[in-house]
């Protein structure tokens, strides 16, 4: 790792988001850490792809300014590697000469923006805190999700099957035909699922099905 | 003896004179005593007296005569034979002559006011082709080629104006087949007994040393003419007087009049001022080791202008002819002027190409510019902002404006790299470490390098000696062979793409090899890599290599490519080390 190291006490803030920086010239690098330093926002910067990729990344909102022009690696080429990778930062680009090409795959493949050097200070601190604000959001998103996918885990087998098929539309006794049991016991497992899921309704419930992506197919019995 | 008859007719004819006047006087006396007086008497005795004394006179008388006549028979006889012999001598001294006239190996020729033939011998008229008679009484211009007639004539007028001196000349003459003899003539005009005038001729045959002569003048000329062409004069050198014997050429190389022999000392005045002490050192030497020598040096003419001669002795062994070193001089000006042409012109290519290999690289260029001038813009914005905090960050703002500062620093020494690339004039050599001039070189294609993802591994030996030379120009070098080696490359894609610079050193010299894994080299491209406008390239100039090889040849040092044993090529140069005598 090089460029300025973020002071200890900054690490500790688990919240504090962090701007990557990756550029093979140390000028540069510095030069982009100093001016974040400057309006209180924690850089890391690196020399390479591969520098970066060694260190942990924290679970911070973050963005990654990369250069395009990159030893040995592409900067867009580190692009897809990296979402090959599952690894969503969201991405500002840095370029020399950027040619319209170059731009439009960067913009394609989710890049946040697209820079030239020199660029204007205030351009690189907006596109910053728009990718650290997007970057926040998603994990916020992921967050949720998460917090989904844990509530679903606590699901039987069988409450998963009735919760897919409630949220699919159908009614108790249909749902009670469907898979072969009395009425009475789907409403003791919607009451469980609506109480485990943290539900507050059956629209609430329907959303969280469509995030965790469970459709009525999957609350079919195997057969 | 034709005379003797005569002389003894005329001696008889006396005697008989003689004795008949006797006995015509004792007839008379005898008769007279017969009629005349008696024989007592006085008269009769005086008659008988008179009768025998003429008898007796006419007795001594006619010894007398035969006595006297006797003598001048013989006297007569003694010179008529000493006539004979002297007439017998002459005869044969003028057949001698004659025979020496006709056949003396000399043609004589006689001819009169108006060049008639008076006379001509043998030998004369048989070397012409004719005989005698045909030659005698005709006109001695019919022996004379036209184009020699009128000499001919006025030759025979001034012998004719200056009666009694002898002139000589050389005269062709023709022969009657037609064929041209050529001669020298020796003629003096006479008076003969009756007033005339005539002309004497003795023609002796020259035409051998004419024609060797001629040989030996036309070898002349040639020589002249050829040192004359090539601008060589030649040249003796008596060390003993210190004299030098010059051939025209040489005379006009050094702008002297022609002259049997010239001093050194003269000479050595007209030897260029800065040149002078080092001839005169080297010939110096020459003279007290008895060696050949040979030099460079330039000679300032009266009017101001400059000449580059290379003058080449050899020590000659044989001194009979009081020369101890002969030589050539050549005038090499134009040589000079030529070579110093040349250099312009390849300075003027060798910018061009660095230019051309420039705009190749403008990219990286830019990019190298870009870099430090982006980190500048930013660290002045980060600067403003460490300011307008609450209180101001000064030790931030400090520690910014230093960091703008280098960085600044740093696009200008790129940009002073390139313009030093792009400038003309170069040629100062100084010494210089190779490592840095490779790195000045680096910091330039470092954008190639990335662009085209080629890894750049540098070997570079850390203790070189210094070399003495033009950085631009090896600049050039280097970045040409970079370039080179990194669209070799280009094509490849199943292997990394690595480019090798190395530098290691000998006893003398230093070497920079530069290594691809490209395309490599086509055996059959290898002895033509480097002439000038051949290229492998689509866009190629041709120029860099045959530049590079030349810039190379300039510092001393050589420039070679080979193929790589796996694939790619390896491109070494060698610079000598930076010691005395360096070039």
């Amino acid at each position: 790792m090089t460029g300025r190291p973020a002071s200890p006490s900054t690490l500790a803030t688990a919240e504090e988001p962090v701007v990557f920086v990756i550029d093979d010239d140390p000028s540069v690098r510095e030069a982009l850490s100093n001016l974040f330093r400057s309006v209180g926002l924690r850089a890391e910067a690196f020399g390479s792809a591969h520098e970066f990729l060694q260190c942990k990344l924290p679970n911070v909102p973050s963005c990654l300014i990369l250069d395009i022009r990159l030893p040995r690696v592409s900067g867009l080429d580190f692009q897809a590697e990296l979402a090959k990778a599952d690894i969503h930062i969201p991405i500002i680009f840095m370029t020399g000469h950027g040619d319209i090409p170059m731009t439009v795959r960067a913009m394609k493949a989710g890049a946040v923006d697209f820079l030239t050097k020199p660029f204007r200070d205030q351009d690189m601190l907006d596109a910053v805190t728009a990718a650290i604000e997007r970057d926040r959001n998603s994990r916020d998103e992921a967050k949720v999700l998460a917090n989904l996918h844990a509530l679903f885990a606590t699901l039987t087998p069988r409450e998963r099957q009735v919760m897919a098929l409630v949220t699919a539309g159908l009614m108790n006794k249909q749902i009670a035909a469907e898979i072969g049991v009395a009425e009475i016991t789907v409403k003791i497992h919607r009451g469980h699922i609506m109480r485990k899921m943290a539900a507050k309704s059956l629209p609430d419930l329907v959303r969280m099905a469509e995030l965790l992506g469970i459709g009525p197919a999957s609350g079919r019995p195997q057969t | 003896m034709m005379r003797n008859p005569a002389i003894r007719s005329w001696r008889a004819a006396e005697q008989w004179l003689l004795g008949s006047m006797a006995l015509a006087l004792g007839a008379a006396a005898g008769i007279w005593l017969l009629l005349g007086p008696a024989p007592t008497t006085t008269p009769y005795f005086i008659a008988i007296t008179l009768l025998v004394a003429s008898l007796a006179a006419s007795v001594i008388m006619m010894g007398l005569v035969g006595r006297s006549s006797r003598q001048m028979e013989a006297l007569l006889q003694g010179r008529a034979s000493a006539e004979a012999r002297a007439i017998e001598t002459l005869r044969n001294s003028e057949a001698q002559w004659k025979e020496v006239f006709e056949h003396n190996p000399v043609m004589y020729f006689m001819v009169d006011a108006t060049g008639t033939v008076l006379s001509v011998n043998t030998f004369g008229a048989a070397q012409l082709g004719y005989s005698v008679d045909e030659l005698l009484g005709q006109s001695v211009l019919k022996v004379f080629p036209a184009e020699e007639r009128q000499t001919a004539q006025s030759n025979v007028a001034v012998c004719l104006g200056n009666i009694g001196r002898t002139h000589s000349w050389e005269i062709c003459k023709i022969r009657k087949d037609g064929s041209t003899l050529w001669v020298r003539e020796n003629a003096k005009a006479v008076r003969l007994m009756n007033d005339q005038p005539i002309v004497l001729i003795a023609c002796e045959d020259i035409t051998e040393r004419k024609q060797a002569e001629n040989a030996l003048r036309q070898s002349e000329m040639y020589l002249a003419e050829a040192q004359r062409l090539s601008h060589t004069g030649s040249f003796g050198w008596r060390a003993g007087s210190d004299e030098l014997i010059w051939s025209e050429e040489t005379f006009r190389i050094f702008g002297f009049d022609k002259a049997p022999s010239i001093k050194r000392a003269t000479v050595i005045q007209r030897i260029h001022p800065d040149d002078r002490a080092r001839v005169l050192r080297t010939t110096k030497r020459a003279l007290s080791e008895w060696k050949d020598f040979e030099h460079g040096y330039r000679l300032l003419m009266p009017d101001g202008s400059v000449k580059h001669v290379h003058a080449r002795a050899h020590a000659v062994k044989d001194t009979s002819s009081g020369i101890d070193f002969v030589g050539a001089v050549s005038d090499v000006t134009a040589r000079k002027r030529a070579e110093v042409e040349l250099h312009e012109a390849q300075a003027s290519l060798a910018h061009v190409t660095r230019v051309t290999a420039l705009g190749e690289l403008a990219a990286s260029i830019a990019h190298e510019v870009n870099q430090p001038l982006a980190a500048v813009v930013t660290n002045a914005a980060a600067c403003q902002r460490w300011l307008d905090r609450e209180p101001p960050d000064l030790k931030e703002a400090r520690a910014t404006v230093e960091s703008i500062i280098r960085d600044g620093n740093r696009a200008g020494e790129v940009i002073q790299r390139v313009r030093a690339l792009v400038n003309k004039a170069t040629d100062q050599k100084t010494a210089i470490h190779i490592n840095d001039v490779i790195n000045e070189v680096i910091s330039l294609v470092q954008h190639q390098l990335l662009s085209h993802q080629v890894m750049l591994r540098l070997e570079l030996s850390p203790d070189l000696p210094l070399v003495l030379a033009d950085r631009i120009q090896l600049q050039q070098v280097i970045l040409n062979l970079v370039i080179n080696g990194i669209e070799a490359m280009q094509p490849v894609t199943d292997r990394p793409r690595e480019l090798v610079i190395r530098t290691c050193q000998d006893e003398t010299q230093i070497m920079v090899t530069v290594k691809d894994c490209g395309v490599g080299l086509a055996t059959e491209n290898l002895e033509r890599l480097f002439e000038a406008f051949f290229t492998t390239k689509p866009r190629g100039m041709g120029m860099g290599l045959s530049i590079c090889r030349s810039i190379v040849g300039a510092h001393g040092g050589r420039l070679s490519a080979s193929a790589n044993a796996g694939p790619g090529a390896t491109f070494q140069f060698s610079l000598p080390s930076n010691q005395e005598g360096a070039p």
